[in-house]
């Protein structure tokens, strides 16, 4: 690259940069607590939920969780499609070869699976009262998952079927977060009542946290397999 | 001064998506930009004195949990997106025999 070409591309890097530093400078007028103070006085006794991140992406603010959950259904369709080919495979089992993975390693594996998932459904059902939630928790069940194909190398993945699992969890999503259209009379928004107790309103929150983390990780699950065949 | 730097990081993006040769190092570039818009939304919510947003009793002061939802969201959708892009750089790589951009826009004139 020439050094006239580097100079342009450095003045209009310091342009932008410039830009952004005009557009800073009365941050403290545009940018005020009233956000954080409001979710701080009602988000409990509005959504029933003391983790607020929560709060936001389950309630306030659904309408943004469901559209990423399709965007992730969007995407993980179009890398099957992307990734389907005729030719034969002639090294799929390059990638993750049994006979190359330490044994020390397999046998940790072994141990470590169990422990992973049941800490990945932890932060998925307390996502509501601790830090974490769907999204989360569903990364963490989907690495454990992967483990699996260290210990087996030969296994066989229907992609089939978790995608049709993966198509019917977003419509269940939806149904259950339009339910609060016959009972409160909203969209998106918890199905109980407002005045209900936390415990009747965190049914909610943790049916659609699980919803959300079963589709995270059949999503990335699908996306590590489609990766996993290219070997060729 | 901490919002600047962190829109450094972004430049800095910039700079190699417009200057790298290589597919995978575009890639690269995408993913450094979005951690370097994660980390400006994470530091606008930011302020002094101000306790992680989960509601108790002793609590008085949270920093803002807005962003942090968005940003989660965008965490989702930036490694479908990596994950989208690297799967198109295996077809080109099939298709070209190689992830070069000038053998792939066939321009021997651009050496960058």
């Amino acid at each position: 690259m020439s050094v006239s070409k580097n100079i342009i591309l450095f003045a209009l890097l310091s342009v932008l940069l410039i830009v952004f530093m005009l557009a800073m400078q009365d941050l403290d007028v545009l940018y005020n607590s009233y956000g954080r103070d409001y979710y701080l006085l009602y988000g409990l006794e509005e959504t029933g939920s003391r983790n607020l991140v929560s709060a936001i992406y389950l309630d306030y603010r659904l309408f943004d969780s469901l559209f990423e959950a399709g965007i992730l259904l969007i995407a993980v369709s179009g890398i099957i499609w992307i990734s389907k080919h005729d030719i034969e495979e002639k090294n799929a089992k390059f990638m993750i070869d049994k006979y190359k993975t330490p044994d020390l390693f397999v046998t940790f594996s072994r141990l470590v699976y169990p422990l992973m998932l049941t800490f990945g459904f932890y932060v998925i059902i307390n996502g509501h009262l601790s830090p974490g939630g769907g999204f989360q928790g569903g990364a963490i069940v989907a690495t454990a998952i992967l483990i699996l194909y260290y210990i087996d190398s030969e296994r066989e993945t229907n992609i089939g079927l978790i995608v049709t699992i993966e198509k019917y969890i977003f419509m269940t999503i939806i149904v259950l977060a339009s339910i609060s259209l016959f009972t409160r009379g909203t969209f998106f928004t918890n199905f109980m009542p407002l005045d209900a107790s936390l415990q009747m309103k965190s049914i909610y929150l943790v049916l659609l946290n699980l919803l959300i983390g079963f589709k995270v990780a059949l999503g990335l699950w699908t996306i590590f397999t489609a990766f996993l065949k290219e070997g060729r | 001064m901490d919002p600047i730097l962190t829109f450094i990081v972004v430049l800095i993006g910039f700079y190699g998506l417009s200057t790298s040769s290589n597919i995978i190092k575009s890639v690269f570039m995408v993913t450094i930009i979005e951690s370097g818009i994660i980390l400006l939304f994470l530091n606008l919510g930011n302020y002094q004195g101000g306790s992680i947003p989960i509601f108790s009793e002793q609590v008085t002061s949270i920093v803002d949990p807005l962003p942090q939802a968005l940003m989660i969201t965008t965490i989702v959708i930036g490694s479908t997106v990596t994950a989208m892009a690297l799967m198109l750089s295996i077809k080109v790589f099939h298709y070209y025999g190689s992830i070069e951009w000038k053998d792939v826009l066939g321009r021997e004139e651009l050496k960058l």
